[in-house]
């Protein structure tokens, strides 16, 4: 199982654990804090209750207590903010990996993210906002002009990186800001025209892990009414293993079909009680900056391959002039 | 002497309601308009909590009228449309922030009780204070009108990032009438009004102050406002800077904002380019995070009064209260990039904000700490205001203390613009600010009136209030943690928005519940404004000076100049007759 911390997602990068470490003492921090406070304000509220035959206090209490406690806690913020943020933004952002990374660039527009490898030749093409055609080059690729775009490899929406491999993404945009995030990489960069910056991470687990780590199973619907509501529910998942039997020994649900409203209706009349089921792409990239009427569905999706399977996935791509839109 | 304004006589209807002087007429009329516009501000929010938690979905009741009476919302099922939901949503937020809390909190209290409590007979510069309201009610209109117009309202975020904020908007409209230019202009025009009142606050509180009303004699309340004054003043000229670059760039397509060679669906714009979407990003910061202080300065201020009168103690801390929210003031102008932490910020920079980050949350502790400390050894009345103020004390920590993950700019990297984001800025402003505001007119409404609000309908909207403002905002920490992105018309279409959908419809039925926990307040501020219990001049045992003036205080404010004898909080004073010695009563009247 992947493991989750508090409500944090599971993390599959190499960098994220510093993050949630950080996210996880902070939060141990204020509670401290707030339950501190809110034993002394529930005290104070029962104890200095008006009532008859109590006074006020005019003098003031002698605040040598609070004292030390307000230093204690400008003592604990300096940790966390010289001891461990600075070090961690130091760690990771600092400077890019210098490992052999993948380097691709990723051009967001409204709404989908075009991801842009360079092909065997480890050259960008050139591209060039006059060249734009949203339906056949979405970000401007001289394809006859610059031999170097001969054999780049354009992706829409659908990030294939290699598990394992330190990933550099250069990010820019079409036309609005943006902002690339993958929760569960614990990558978040924004996206600003004008400006190309890039970001990275690596990805230690693929998403067929991640898909298995994150099986669930579900209790199905017992009445008909409810069967539309959980296959909505349940839409981008599929099934993590083979369910029901048909007339003829096939299952009626086989593992890695999708959760359709028919195939649930065929379980439920079978009278099959739970299913295993679990996202179909785990590791989602989200838009995380205001773009525009679509921002809610500016979703892309990481594919982690394992590194063969990505060699061979890019391999397929390349080559020939035609500009191949991978967009399942 | 206080009345004597030359020759004058009783003026008519229209100088005496409408086009007054008086800083107790403008102070309700900013009052109840701000009301009114936190009312329209809500209520669109609780329409876009129904698209939340049940995602296309018409909306009940009214979405067949908003498909007829408004552009843009929603569709003709009644269904709320994405561009719809980014329009309320940027809409909530400025009406929330610039038409609703800032204007009560201080256009309201502050022009109405500050010079009360000062002892003066109005503002400085009455006028001034008579344009900065007429100037924000345009502005106010003109937010509003926006609705109406071809496209629909601003539908960039309250934040109005270019390039979507000058890309957004423009296809079939009008260059001039349409929503996010309209939104500018509407900016301008509460910006100008913020502006002139911030001058006459200073000027007021330096030099209007009666004898023997020193610096730290002054109520705390006055303090607050002092200090917010100053930030409006200081902080606001560049983005009404900003918001004429924005409106040129829109209108007359220059490149403040707009790099070369953006495609916007498939259209090569035609700028000129050069300009940069960051510059807009540090001019808005730059008013906007000593906006935020805005919100909750005066806030602060209204509980530090709140505090004092029902412990009957002086409070806690009085020098470290007032050098405390002076140096957060400061502080305030120094740390705005926390916002920006992830727009491609180099680690020097990042170090920088974020260590002024963690410093300026040391005030915001030293004054919650004295404001629980003023708790103990007190003896505590329990009236509707104290309700209020002393439930903002544990919502303002939770806010502040959700602030601690998002100015780290480590954690920040998986935080920002999630729903914790959403959760921590809720929590400073709503059960936060708002509860405070509550607080105030439930304890200045007598002064005003002349009349008490009722307690038990305090009472039936305080509990509500208080349950549900935690229902609201408390999920949006699971929710952000888990990694929900902000301001999505849909958030189950992500795995992670997908299973996080269960807080979600928590969140909307605390809204809901929280807009009718409301109403026992709406009944009560009206029923008693006419027919509550009348009271005399000082119904809260108070020491301040405005408990001097009579409910309702006359044109000039006071009969007799007032003078001051001792601090603002001498309650339970030791040798004293009674548990309270007003500022203004000498010491030979008190015993």
């Amino acid at each position: 199982m992947l493991a989750t911390r508090y409500w944090l997602p599971p993390d599959i990068s190499s960098h994220g654990s510093a993050i949630d470490n950080l996210i996880a003492y902070l939060h141990v921090f204020m509670a401290i804090l707030f339950v501190g406070w809110g034993i002394f304000f529930i005290y104070c509220l029962i104890k200095f209750r008006a009532r008859a035959g109590h006074l006020a206090r005019y003098d003031d209490v002698k605040a040598k207590p609070s004292k030390y406690a307000e230093v204690l806690v400008v003592a604990i913020e300096a940790v966390l903010l010289v001891g461990i943020s600075m070090p961690v933004w130091a760690s990771y952002r600092n400077e890019p990996p210098k490992d052999d990374p993948l380097i691709v660039r990723m051009v967001a527009q409204q709404f989908a993210w075009n991801i842009h490898y360079p092909g065997p030749d480890g050259k960008f093409g050139r591209t060039e906002p006059k060249l734009v055609n949203e339906i056949s080059n979405p970000i401007g690729l001289d394809r006859d002009g610059d031999p170097a775009a001969a054999d780049d490899v354009v992706s829409i929406n659908n990030f294939h990186v290699p598990k394992g491999r330190d990933v550099v993404v250069r990010l820019s945009s079409k036309d609005v800001i943006h902002s690339f995030a993958v929760p569960l990489l614990r990558v978040k960069q924004d996206v600003i025209p004008g400006m190309e910056i890039p970001v990275w991470f690596k990805a230690v687990k693929s998403n067929d892990e991640v898909r298995e780590a994150m099986t669930t199973t579900v209790a199905l619907p017992t009445s008909e009414a409810d069967i539309e509501p959980f296959a909505h529910k349940h839409r981008g998942d599929v099934f993590m293993g083979d369910f029901g039997q048909g007339a003829a020994g096939q299952p009626l649900a086989a593992r890695g079909g999708w959760v359709t409203k028919e195939t649930i209706a065929a379980l439920v009349q079978a009278k099959v009680v739970e299913v295993a089921v679990a996202p179909k792409d785990p590791v989602n990239i989200q838009c995380a900056q205001l773009c525009g009427l679509g921002h809610y569905r500016m979703l892309g999706q990481m594919q982690i391959l394992e590194p063969d399977a990505f060699t061979q996935w890019l391999e397929s791509q390349t080559g020939g002039a035609e500009e191949f839109i991978d967009d399942e | 002497m206080s009345s004597d304004h030359g020759h004058h006589h009783e003026p008519g209807f229209i100088r005496k309601y409408l086009f007054s002087v008086d800083h107790k007429v403008i102070g309700v009329q900013y009052a109840v308009t701000s009301l009114v516009f936190l009312f329209i501000g809500f209520s669109l929010m609780m329409i876009m909590r129904w698209q939340l938690a049940y995602p296309s979905a018409p909306i009940p009741f009214i979405g067949g009228w908003l498909a007829s009476a408004v552009q843009g919302v929603v569709d003709k099922t009644g269904t709320l449309l994405p561009e719809g939901y980014n329009a309320l949503g940027a809409m909530h937020g400025t009406i929330m922030v610039f038409l609703g809390v800032v204007p009560l909190a201080v256009g309201g209290f502050g022009n109405y009780v500050m010079p009360l409590q000062i002892g003066a007979p109005d503002m400085a510069f009455p006028r001034l204070n008579m344009a900065s309201y007429w100037v924000f009610l345009p502005g106010g209109i003109i937010m509003l009108a926006s609705f109406f117009v071809p496209g629909g309202a601003a539908n960039s975020g309250w934040t109005a990032y270019p390039p979507l904020s000058v890309t957004a908007n423009v296809t079939g409209t009008n260059p001039f009438w349409n929503g996010q230019t309209m939104w500018l202009l509407g900016m301008i025009f509460l910006i100008t009004s913020s502006l002139l009142g911030s001058v006459n606050f200073i000027v007021t509180i330096v030099h209007l102050r009666v004898k023997g009303l020193q610096l730290f004699r002054m109520p705390f309340f006055v303090w607050a406002q002092f200090v917010t004054a100053f930030l409006l003043l200081l902080a606001f000229p560049p983005l009404e800077a900003a918001g004429v670059m924005q409106l040129m760039d829109r209108v007359f397509d220059t490149s403040f904002f707009m790099p070369s060679g953006l495609v916007v669906s498939g259209q090569l714009q035609e700028y000129s380019g050069g300009g940069s979407p960051l510059l807009w990003q540090h001019l808005f910061w730059f008013l906007a995070h000593p906006e935020v202080y805005v919100l909750i300065l005066p806030a602060i201020g209204i509980v530090g009064e709140v505090i004092a009168n029902n412990t009957r103690k002086p409070l806690w801390g009085y020098r470290v209260l007032v050098y405390s929210i002076i140096f957060l003031g400061f502080m305030s102008f120094v740390v705005w990039a926390h916002h920006m932490f992830l727009t491609g910020m180099g680690t020097t920079l990042s170090t920088f904000f974020q260590t002024t980050t963690m410093i300026i949350s040391v005030p915001s502790v030293v004054i919650l700490t004295a404001f629980l400390l003023s708790l103990y050894g007190a003896a505590i009345r329990f009236t509707v205001p104290m309700l209020f103020a002393i439930a903002f004390l544990p919502m303002f920590a939770i806010g502040g203390l959700t602030g601690l993950p998002l100015g780290l700019s480590a954690s920040d990297i998986h935080l920002h613009d999630t729903y914790y984001v959403i959760g921590h800025f809720h929590y400073v402003v709503a059960p936060g600010t708002i509860m405070a505001l509550f607080a105030g007119i439930y304890y200045w409404f007598p002064k005003v009136t002349g009349r008490k609000m009722n307690d038990f309908l305090g009472k039936l909207h305080f509990w509500p209030t208080l349950i549900f403002m935690n229902a609201v905002f408390m999920p949006m920490f699971f929710v952000g943690l888990q990694g929900v992105s902000r301001r999505l018309w849909d958030q189950t279409s992500y795995v992670t928005g997908n299973e996080t959908h269960n807080w979600v419809k928590m969140s909307s039925w605390g809204a809901w519940m929280l807009g009718l926990s409301q109403l026992p307040f709406i009944i009560n501020f009206f029923y008693s404004a006419f027919a509550g219990k009348k009271v005399a001049a000082n119904p809260w045992a108070a020491t301040t000076l405005e408990w001097a003036a009579p409910s309702p205080p006359p044109h000039g404010n006071f009969p007799e100049v007032p003078v001051v004898y001792r601090g603002p909080y001498e309650y339970s004073v030791p040798g004293s007759r009674q548990d309270y010695s007003p500022q203004h009563v000498p010491d030979a009247k008190l015993a």
